[in-house]
Formats: C-alpha cells, structure tokens, sequence
C-alpha cells in the first residue's frame, strides 16, 4: 500500500477515535468533567472586543456547548483555531484587527473611537495582511513599476509575478517565433539581470518583503536567478534571509497546466534538488507550492481539485522523506494554492483540506505541528469570470473572497474584473485589490472575531460530504498504483478534461446558469473595450537586444558553464549549486536546452 | 457521400491553455468532421508543416496567452510562402481576442475568430459551411510535400466516392531503396511513443535521411475522428519527416480502405524508411506483409495483458519479425518477456524478441529496436534482450 493508501486509512482511524472519545467524555466522568473544565478555561480567556458601534463581541466564537461529548468532539473533531486538526484555521488569529477597549468607548462618550491598548499585549501578533496581487507585464522595469504601485499602501511588501509565455516554457525571447509573445501575460525574464531589475528597490531580506513567483516547469532555474540575484544586490548573507514561495509543482503541469518541459522524473529530481538546497539554506523561503488552481481552471470539480492538490503533496512528501530530507524541515516549508469559485464546495473545501493534510502529515508521516500546517493562498476563480457584461466579475469576485476568508486561507488573490481579456489593467487591479480591503477591513465580518461563520449546519453538511468524496479520490488513485502512477496513466489529467466538458456542456445546455452569457443576456454581442495592457513592439526589442548583448558578454564562459551543468546532472548529483553558478553568465533558454539535451524533452499529454 | 472535412487544430507556442480546444474538437468530431489535433506550445513552423502534410482544409487555433495578432499572421503568411494558400485560418481566444485585434487579424488573412461565448454549434456550422464545399480544381504543387499530401488525399476521397476499390497496388516494379516497416499492437501499448523516440534516431544516423509515416485512428462511416498521434510527438515534427494521420472510416482491422494505396505511394515516394502504424493484434492489423508492401512487421506488447492465455489470442505473435515488450520497467514486464519468449521459441521462426522503456531518454532498448530495424540483415539470430 503506498503513502496515500495509509492517509486514508489514517483519516479513518482519526475519525473513529474522536467518535471513541466523544463517548469516552459521556461515560468516563473524569474525563467529561477535566473537557468541561478546559472549555470553561478556554471561554474565560477569550477576550472581548468592540465594533465601531459599541456592540461587545468575542475575541474568538465558538459553539455554545457545554456537553462534555460535544466538546470533545468540537476539539478533537475540528479544533480551535491554530489546533490540530486545524480545521477552523492554521494560525490561532487571523485577519483580526486590534483589540477596541470597552474602557475606552465607554469613556470617550460612546463614539467607539479605536485606541490601541496603552500597554500592548504583545502574546497577540499582529495579522499578517493576507493580500499578495498577481501581477506581471512587459519587461522587468515595467512590472517592478506596477509591484511598487500595488505596495505603496501596505505594511508588508508581499508580491506575486506572472510570467510571459516563453518565460513559462524555459525559453529565450530571442527564440524562433515567440517575438509576439514576450512581455505577454507576464513578466519576460531570461537573465539574472533582468531578475536584479524586477525586484529593484524592494529589501529582499526584509521581514516584511515576500516574492511569490508562479513558475513551476523552469522552476529550479528561475530559483536559483532570483537567489543570484539577491546575491548581487547584498551579499550572500541575504540568502538565508529571504522570503517567498515558487511555484514549481510539477505534478499540477502533467495534470493541467501543461508546462512541463523536461520528462515527469528529471523534472522531479531537479524540484528535489532545489527542495533539499532551500530547505536548508533559506528557512523562510517555500520552495512549492502545491497547486490545485490550475487542475480547477483547466475544469475539475472542486472535490477532484482538493483530492489531486491533496495527494500530489503526499507523494511530494513521500518524495522528499526519500531523498532523506526530516519532515519536520521540508514540511513547515510547504505551501499550498487552490482557487475559489462558486460551487457550494467552496463553503468548506480548503478548511476539509487543511484538516485531511494535518491528520496524514501526523499519522503517516509523523510531522511535529508546524510541519502539520496547510499553508494556504487562494486566488479567486479566473474561469468563473466571463467577457460578457463583465463587470458583473466585480460581484463574482467579492462572493468568492467571501468564501476564501471563511476558509481562514493565509494568502489571497482577487482576480480583476477584466482577466477574461488581459493582465489586468491599473484601474480594474486597483478594484480587485479593494475587494478584498472592503472585505477585511472595510466590513466587520472578518476583523472583529475568529471563526466568525464556521460550524453552521449547512457548512457540515458541505464539509461531510467534500471529506467522503476527496477519500474516494483517494482510494481510486491508490488502486491505480499511487499518484506518479495515475499520472502517467493520465488518470487525473483524463478526470479533468471530463469534468471540464462536462461544464462546458451544463453551460450549453443551462444547467449551469451564467448571468450575462446563458441567462438574462442585454442582448447584444458587442464587447466592451478594454483599456488592453500589451507589450509595445519597441519594448520587445530591447528585450532581445538585452539578451543578445548579456549572450555576447558571456558567450566564452557559458559554454563552460553548461558542460558543467551537464556533467553535475549525468553524475546524478545535486545540481542546484551548480545552477546558481550556471545562472550567473547562461540565460534560461540556454540552460534549459542543454538540459533537454541530457534529459530529454517533455513529451506532451493530451 | 463526400469526403469528411479535415481541420487541423492546435495551440500556440508558449501557450498550454488546451480546455477549449479539447472541448471544440470533441463537439467537431461528433459533426463529421476528422480532426487533426496537434496539441499544445506548437510553433508556427510545426503546425504549417503538419497543416500541409495532412492536406487539410483549414487550421483552427486556440490562443489564450496573447501574442496572437503576430502568431496567426505568421501562419498564414508562413502558408503563402509554402505555396499552401488554400489552407484557411481561423480561431478564438476566449475573451484575449479583441474585435479590433480580429479585426486586423481579418485584415492579415485570417478567416474568422470566434468570440467569448460563442457557441460550439456556431463553430461547427461555420467549418461546415466555409469548409465544406469540394475543393476547386487544385492549383499545380509547389512542393514535393504538397504534391504528396495531394496525391493522398486524392486516394482517399477516391474510396469515399466509391471511384476506387480495394486494389492490388504494389510499390512498384523497379526496386526501391525505401524500407518499409508496420508497427501494431494493442492501444496503450505505447507504439506511438515508440515511433517518435525511433525517428529521432532516425534523423541523427545522418543528415539527409527522410521518414514518411502513415498512423490511423479509428472512425465509423460519416463520422468524425480525432487523430491525435501527432500531439504527443515531439520528433516527428521535423522537415524530414512526413506524417499522415487517417481515420479508418468504418473499415474493421485498424486500416482505412485507402491504406494500402496510399501506403503503396508512400512507399516509392523516395523515403528512406515508411512508418505504417496500425492498431490491433490480429492478422488483419498487418495484412501487407511479405510479398506485399512492407519489409518488416514489429508487433508492440504492454506486458500488462492479462494472463498467458490472452497471448493464444495475439495472431500477430505469429506473424511479427520482431515483437516488442514496451514499458519493460513496470514489474509485470519480466513474466511478459518471459511468457512471450517462449511463445516465439514455440514459432521456430527467427522473430526478435526486445525490451524497451519508449518513454525514457536513450533508452538502451529502443537503441537495440532501432539497430534491427534500420540495419538491412535478415534476422539471423532467434533471441535478443
């Protein structure tokens, strides 16, 4: 039975036990009374908070029980949030904002002005902004303009990039046919200069600057640029400093995203490689990002979304233990990502997700607590929003937001009311990034207290049924041999395509209401026009003009370089080291060519 | 009746958004329509090529990552140069589209795009209608390539309308240098992974070798089919190797009607080696062997069969010069190779017995495979590993 098989197994054995000591606390009345007494403790300590109105509230909301069973199977079954089996949320607070005194609203008259405490209680952290915008376009100048404008209001410097097309693929602009492609749809890198230039200005071991990059198949590459990178700006110390998540899941490529470019198992010695470097070197920076948005994007349900994210992180996990990496280092250093849409699963998909992975990382892999955690960014469905009257993508967006905080995700993305035309365009960004400030700090939903919607009858019922269906997931992929197996088999990437038709078909037929498209249509076609971020001729140029002169400069060392690269690879040792040198004189598409070349090349699946 | 219509499909380079594609191809094929579909992050160059190769009648593009006024232009301009300005352009992108960049698009040479929220019945009546009506009188070739993909094309419809039946064509009487090989087995098998990885190493023997190859996909009579071979192969997209993809159009046996014929001009057409692939186990799936068309018969196995007495049911274990157990690295593969082994030792009758692993790189065992096939000695020996 392989990893995947004993997690479901251990999910099973988790639930009997918490149905075991729900009777335990009926019938062991020590037990019941020690429950009760922990609850009791628990309520007391709960602080109480103010909105802006005057109305007390609770710090922390939770189910009004005082039947020792119920409690235990409140705390073993779910947990408060930041407890396992963190179903309510993986840190104890999140998106609260600071504590509004009772004293002082009662003493300033009633006008709830907010004040701080005057002596801070420092055991309550402050909330990290979960706010971290997508963003990438043209050359690396112009999206480090738009990473500045998109920061200049928050506290923390968390930024996201998008990559171009080629960038994506591993390849140079300077390659056969892609000249209309640079600067498309994200940001053109192909040098660690252009690297040096993206992020310029910004303090790149700052505890309060993070980079996200969405890259997955030139992934180590791309790494070991953005290292360089900060290597040239201040000094190797930064390093271990630096902050951040890339992408780099290969099984969501083979899935759904199609951008593998070498074959499944380089492209996962050369993830590992990278996993066994940066759990090491830069304990602040996750290497992955396990994905499930593209497998939902390219059409899955949501259930089949969660149970593939689900079990590629378990054969992720299994991978890295191989390699002889603990657990409890590569586990703290793993992220996940899923996307948010309108199906009722949203209710409750990522909160089962986060307790189905903190209870198989305990009992399968035996993770301590922090390697337990689901770290999770949700970005708001771009298939969801449509072209027709698209500014109802305003509405779509704001409901999924709603549902992604319900889920405590600890990173978010709003999508722009424009994405089904372009990268989005200032002003459309500016409302995406207000969503979800309205949503935060705007409304008094999220600010005021923790697990402020969980645990209604209807969520429940939504999360029993997600939790069956994600198992069965499980099991199917388990009696295909395991994860690598079903991939190869096509099995996960054949399950989307029918879902994806299946969708498609429920659009054409009205079974799927789409307001605007299939349902109360304005009757015309016309499409609105859109302010259209597009690359400049001129910029693409210079582009490749850059790239020329860099290959130019490097053209005798490089050489040298990449046969170094490939003698590292054919050894089968680690090759990350040798990528960071690498990256200092060859460009992308001159690695990843030679690479192929020892490797081979990806060969698609359709 | 007429002649299905031929469209090939694709998606652009750089770009891996293929959910509509797969959706639009799906809803063309259930309308008649053969599909030629060539995948993902294809290039201008692949898809001409294979756009001309194919002799279809128009090329449907899926683009979502932007790049696409260049991208389309170039394709059609790229057609021109070819002197295949009779191939037609059209595609969509969803909302990535603007009606000014089709607009310009238009202007460039392309057909038609297709909007957000245009339905699929739309598209379908649009390649019915645009696409549909018999070709003109052909204009004269400008290319080898294209009079080939003219002359097949001719052999196939001729066999729709009836003008032609199943004939007795042989290659050719004077000698030809060309070495003809069948490749069959079951699906899954991997035979199309296979091919790929032998062409690449057809193409480093030397630099001017051309390999012709003919695969099929299954089809009922008015019908549609997806030929989908040439999306998962990476090396046969290349100028000196010339693909045709053809759907069996009813016909029982993995062969279309036109098969023979057209392997019979493929067969004198001055390549170095023909590919034929066909799927099926029985004596059907290769009838042109010995005396016939093609030099040497490769049966391709999974060891995943079943039990040993599913072998008794492989005619073509009988048959084939040389059988290959594909995906030897999966566990089952020893008793395969084992069961099989003895079955060939049993035949008494020189076939090659091979290991393989198609989908690694430099797979020793595909080395081997390619040294008996390109090689010109009769088998001599009764076992290999």
């Amino acid at each position: 039975m392989s990893k995947l098989g004993q997690v479901v197994e251990s999910v099973e054995k988790y639930n009997q036990f918490v149905l075991d000591q729900v009777k335990r606390a009926r019938t062991d009345q020590k037990f019941g009374r020690d429950l009760l007494g922990r609850w009791n403790d628990i309520k007391a300590k709960i602080p109480t908070t103010r909105a802006p109105t005057g109305l007390p509230l609770p710090r922390l909301a939770l189910p009004e029980i005082d039947e020792p069973g119920e409690i235990a199977r409140f705390l073993f079954g779910e947990g408060l949030p930041g407890e396992f089996p963190f179903l309510n949320g993986a840190y104890r607070e999140m998106y609260l904002e600071p504590i509004r005194e009772i004293e002082s609203f009662e003493k300033n008259g009633g006008n709830g002005r907010a004040r701080s405490p005057s002596a801070p209680d420092k055991k309550i952290p402050q909330a990290e902004e979960p706010t971290r915008l997508f963003s990438g376009l043209m050359l690396a100048e112009d999206t480090n303009e738009r990473f500045h404008y998109l920061t200049r209001h928050q506290r923390t410097h968390r930024l996201s990039t998008a990559f171009d097309g080629p960038t994506l693929y591993g390849i140079d602009s300077d390659a056969d046919g892609v000249f209309g492609k640079i600067g498309e749809g994200g940001v053109a890198i192909d040098t660690v200069e252009d690297m040096v230039r993206l992020y310029d200005g910004f303090d790149l071991g700052s505890a309060t600057f993070s980079a996200s990059m969405t890259i997955s198949g030139p992934a180590p590459i791309i790494m070991a640029m953005y290292i360089a990178a900060a290597k040239r700006r201040f000094g190797d110390s930064v390093v271990p400093k630096l902050r951040g998540t890339i992408q780099a899941d290969i099984f969501k490529e083979v899935q759904a995203q199609n951008e593998t470019i070498f074959p499944i198992e380089p492209s996962l010695r050369f993830l590992t490689d990278m996993v066994e470097f940066t759990t090491r070197e830069m304990p602040r920076w996750y290497p992955i990002s396990i994905s499930g948005y593209h497998i939902g994007e390219a059409g899955s349900t949501p259930v089949q979304q969660a149970a593939y994210t689900l079990s590629n992180g378990f054969a992720y996990a299994e991978m890295f233990a191989s390699r002889g990496i603990p657990v409890d280092q590569f586990g703290p250093r793993l992220s996940f990502f899923l996307d948010c849409g309108l199906d009722v699963e949203y209710i409750a998909l990522a909160r089962v997700s986060r307790r189905l992975w903190a209870i198989g990382m305990r009992e399968v892999f035996g993770a301590g607590p922090k390697a337990q955690l689901y770290k999770l960014h949700t970005q708001t469905s771009g298939r969801s929003l449509i072209a027709a009257e698209f500014k109802n993508n305003l509405t779509r967006t704001a409901a999924e937001l709603m549902l992604a905080y319900m889920n405590a995700t600890n990173s978010c993305h709003s999508n722009s009311a424009d994405e089904p035309f372009t990268t989005p365009s200032e002003e459309w960004i500016r409302l995406a990034a207000h969503g979800q400030a309205i949503l935060l700090e705007e409304s008094g939903i999220f600010k005021h207290t923790m697990n402020m919607l969980s645990g209604s009858p209807g969520m429940k019922a939504v999360e029993r049924a997600v939790e069956a269906a994600i198992l069965e997931e499980f099991r199917e992929i388990e009696r295909l041999g395991g994860v690598l197996a079903a991939v190869e088999d096509r099995y996960q990437r054949s399950q989307i395509q029918n879902a994806s038709h299946r969708y498609e078909q429920q659009i054409n037929e009205g079974i799927r209401p789409i307001i605007g498209l299939n349902r109360y249509r304005n009757g015309s076609d016309d499409m609105p026009e859109v302010k259209l971020a597009r690359t400049p001729r001129k910029k693409q140029q210079l582009q490749v003009d850059r790239l020329t002169k860099f290959k130019k400069k490097n053209a005798e060392k490089s050489k040298r370089a990449l046969d170094k690269l490939a003698a590292v690879v054919e050894s089968g040792k680690n090759c990350f080291p040798e990528l960071l040198e690498a990256v200092e004189i060859c460009s992308l598409g001159q690695i990843t060519g030679r690479l192929q070349e020892v490797v081979g090349r990806f060969r698609p699946m359709v | 009746m007429a002649a299905p219509i031929r469209i090939l499909t694709a998606v652009p380079i750089c770009d891996g958004h293929d959910s509509a594609i797969n959706t639009i191809n799906l809803e063309f094929i259930r309308h008649g329509i053969e599909v030629v579909y060539l995948g993902y992050h294809r290039s201008v160059g692949d898809i001409v090529r294979a756009a001309i190769q194919e002799d279809v009648r128009a090329i449907g593009i899926s683009s979502y990552n932007g790049g696409h006024i260049e991208f389309f232009a170039e394709v059609v301009a790229v057609l021109r140069k070819k002197g295949a300005a009779d191939i037609k352009v059209f595609g969509g992108g969803g909302g990535t589209i603007t009606h000014e960049d089709a607009a310009t698009m238009r202007r460039k040479g392309v057909d038609e795009i297709f909007f957000a929220g245009t339905s699929l019945e739309e598209m379908v009546k649009f390649v019915h209608q645009r696409y549909g009506k018999p070709r003109a009188k052909r204009a004269r070739a400008k290319s080898p390539d294209i009079e080939l993909a003219h002359q097949l094309t001719e052999i196939e419809d001729g066999y729709v309308k009836r003008k032609r039946s199943t004939s007795n064509a042989q290659r050719s009487t004077s000698k030809s240098e060309t070495r003809v090989i069948g490749f069959t087995g079951p699906g899954g098998a991997g035979k199309t992974t296979l091919i790929d990885e032998l062409v690449l190493r057809f193409l480093n023997k030397d630099r001017q070798s051309r390999v012709a190859i003919l695969s099929h996909d299954p089809s009922v009579i008015g019908e549609g089919a997806l030929l989908g071979d040439r999306a998962t192969m990476i090396n046969s997209q290349n100028d000196r190797v010339f693909m045709r993809s053809m759907a069996t159009r009813g016909q029982a046996g993995g062969l279309s009607p036109a098969t023979r014929d057209c392997l019979a001009l493929l067969a004198r057409s001055g390549f170095d080696y023909v590919i034929i692939e066909t799927v099926g186990t029985g004596q059907e799936a290769m009838p042109f062997q010995k005396n016939g068309i093609v030099d040497q018969t490769v049966l391709v196995m999974n060891p995943d069969y079943g039990s040993r007495l599913q072998l008794q049911k492989i005619v073509m274990l009988d048959l084939a010069d040389i059988v290959v157990v594909n995906k030897s690295d999966l566990q089952r593969a020893r008793t395969a190779h084992a069961e099989i082994e003895q079955r060939l030792e049993q035949n008494r009758r020189s076939q090659r017995l091979v290991d393989t692993v198609a989908k690694r790189h430099r797979d020793a065992g595909v080395d081997k495979l390619f040294g008996l096939i390109s090689g010109n000695a009769k088998a001599t020996h009764r076992k290999s590993k």
